[in-house]
């Protein structure tokens, strides 16, 4: 089958949930996508080899981090280049020559293009000898010519200066601009019937959902729902959805109306919401596993929602059995509850996902970490027998991230219900914790993720930051 | 809110409750209906997970008798439609659930089941 070179032209955000969002987008819609190393992610836009226009659209029409894709006529680092390339592409525009109105754009990236030069480069492609009218509100075709600058090229400079200096030049005709992006702003938490302080942005929301393979008729949970910023997303995508929280306040706010309900009918997703129940994860009524599509999930890092579970600080002792306590009123009734470590929270909740995932999948979640202390081994302190780690994206906030982690249920066995009783990684010791790594007496890698809750209260400063204690 | 089809995956989960532990008797019911996207392949995808027994129980508890007694082997159009009904559009906004074994009530309020432990009913 022959393919067409398609151009992405990506959002000026997330750098690295580029690629995975491309991937999940197209197995989603199950077409072939090989890119191997095409796109560089640090880079704005992407050349992509598809079978068929239909599959860049598709992209374009549900990618969150898609501005608009172009039919690629030509790429280089030269004009050139682009020319003699553009002139071998002329089967794919020639059909537009006589009588089809056209508009052109020439943009920069990383360096702005004065008027007079964008006029020099439209003038360049003459050749090409459209002769239908130029309408720069409703052309029937717009040609993108794109010209690519290094990062930190930006400066001030004359104008004429620099102007070549340009790492690639792109040109081809626009398909669509990207028609999820606005998305942001339906789901926009401020403009939200409900939200509170835990609740997750628009556009990460809405990459999580993309990453869920979120479609109509697929069953997905979020078993740390809070005010249910991720539910509306991947409702809005056609799934099914399951919340539970450990703190039914979370959910309800303080109307009778739960609150999560209000903000769903805000989107036109109220009856996708198949239902919320209050209980603790790791004390939970699931009568068999093997039910979800997919797991989304923002877990407790005890920063602003405590992560906590069911339970008492000091296990009691065995023989002093606990009086029944009559429950008169069960709704105001509150258990006591424990601390939950970081590492032994998410190790429980890839446990959890293998149960109760359907073979096949996903894993959607956070995992918060300290950046310079991050290394790829800490996963594996995360994941357990048939759990795959196929996508892995760093928001970065400077001395912390956090890093969404997408994990495929990579078998069809079942496992039975997990018992939540997953150890917190030994603590790092308290000196030489960088000498640590390559010493043979302590084998024990320690994930930075391991007490973010401390470190993130103590400024992420090292223990030898600390001064004499 | 609570449909059938979560009352139909969730069992009693209290200390040492591990078995008769499931359907959750459902009392006092305040019922809603509302409707909600009808998905042929979601119901033929979501059947094999059903407890077929509960789900009769509890639709009949609150008084829908639509369904057949017996686990259908093929579902036809009409069929398909009854089930849609009976597992997604019939909303438990209030009322009790009742585990058969222990006697532990979770109730529902404002459509949200309250499906938190006590304390001694975790170790
Ligand atoms: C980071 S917040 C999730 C926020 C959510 N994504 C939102 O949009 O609001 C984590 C949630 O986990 C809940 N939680 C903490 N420990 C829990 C446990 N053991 N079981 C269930 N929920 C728990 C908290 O009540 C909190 O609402
Ligand atoms: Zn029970």
């Amino acid at each position: 089958m022959p393919s067409q070179q398609y151009l992405i032209v990506f959002a000026q955000a997330h750098e690295d949930f580029r690629v995975p969002e491309l991937l999940s987008i197209a197995e989603l819609y199950g077409f072939p996508l090989n890119i191997e190393n095409d796109i560089d992610p640090s880079r704005p836009f992407g050349v992509l080899d598809l079978e068929k226009e239909e599959h860049v659209r598709l992209l374009a029409r549900r990618c969150i981090l898609i501005k608009s894709v172009y039919e690629l006529y030509a790429k280089g680092c030269t004009y050139e280049d682009v020319h003699r390339q553009n002139r071998a592409s002329r089967h794919l525009w020639e059909k537009y020559i006589p009588n089809t109105s056209f508009k052109f754009v020439v943009n920069g990236y990383n360096h702005s293009i004065s008027k007079a030069r964008q006029r020099q480069v439209i003038e360049d492609f003459s050749y090409m000898g459209f002769m239908g009218t130029i309408d720069l509100l409703n052309p029937e075709v717009t040609l993108g010519c794109f010209e690519e600058y290094p990062n930190g090229h930006r400066t001030v400079r004359l104008e004429h200066k620099g102007a070549s200096e340009f790492r690639d030049v792109f040109f081809g005709r626009l398909l669509e601009q990207g028609s999820a992006r606005p998305l942001i702003q339906t789901f926009d938490v401020k403009k939200r019937q409900y939200f509170g302080n835990t609740s997750m942005e628009a556009e990460i929301s809405l990459l999580m959902a993309n990453q869920t393979l979120a479609s109509p008729g697929k069953l997905i949970y979020d078993p740390f729902i809070g005010t249910g910023s991720m539910a509306y997303t991947t409702a809005h995508f056609g799934a099914f959805v399951f919340g539970s929280d450990i703190d039914g306040r979370q959910m309800r706010g303080k109307e009778a109306q739960p609150g999560i309900m209000r903000a769903a009918a805000q989107y036109g997703v109220r009856q996708r919401i198949l239902d919320l129940c209050t209980f603790d994860i790791t004390r939970n009524p699931w009568r068999c596993g093997g039910l979800f599509d997919a797991i989304i999930t923002d877990p407790p890092y005890g920063v602003r929602a405590g992560a906590k579970r069911l339970g008492r600080k000091k296990e009691r002792v065995a023989d002093s059995p606990l009086p029944p306590q009559p429950r008169t009123d069960v709704q105001q009734y509150v258990p006591p509850t424990k601390p939950y470590e970081l590492s032994a929270l998410a190790a429980d909740l890839v446990i959890l996902a293998r149960y109760l995932l359907k073979p096949g999948g996903r894993l959607v979640f956070f995992l918060p970490t300290v950046i310079d202390e991050y290394k790829e081994l800490d996963l594996d302190s995360v994941l357990c027998d048939g759990m795959q780690v196929i996508a892995n994206s760093l928001q970065d906030f400077g001395a912390w991230g956090r890093r969404l982690i997408t994990i495929r249920k990579a078998t069809s066995r079942s496992y039975p219900p997990p018992t939540f009783d997953s150890q917190p990684v030994p603590p790092a010791l308290r000196d030489g914790d960088a000498e640590r790594e390559g010493n043979p007496s302590s084998p024990i890698h320690v994930p930075a993720h391991r007490d973010f809750r401390e470190k993130y209260f103590q400024g992420f400063k090292k223990p030898s930051d600390a001064g004499p204690s | 809110m609570v449909r059938l089809i979560t009352h139909n995956l969730l069992a009693c989960h209290a200390k040492g409750c591990t078995t008769n532990n499931f359907p959750l008797k459902l009392t006092d019911v305040k019922l809603a209906l509302r409707e909600a996207d009808f998905n042929p392949d979601f119901l033929r995808g979501f059947l094999p997970r059903v407890e077929w027994d509960a789900l009769i129980q509890a639709s009949r508890e609150i008084g829908d008798t639509s369904l057949p007694v017996e686990r259908p082997e093929m579902l036809d159009d009409d069929l398909l439609r009854q089930l849609h009904h009976v597992l997604l559009e019939i909303h438990i906004d209030e009322g009790s659930m009742t585990c058969p074994n222990c006697g532990h009530v979770y109730p529902i309020s404002n459509g949200i089941p309250n499906m938190l432990l006590a304390e001694h009913e975790i170790w």
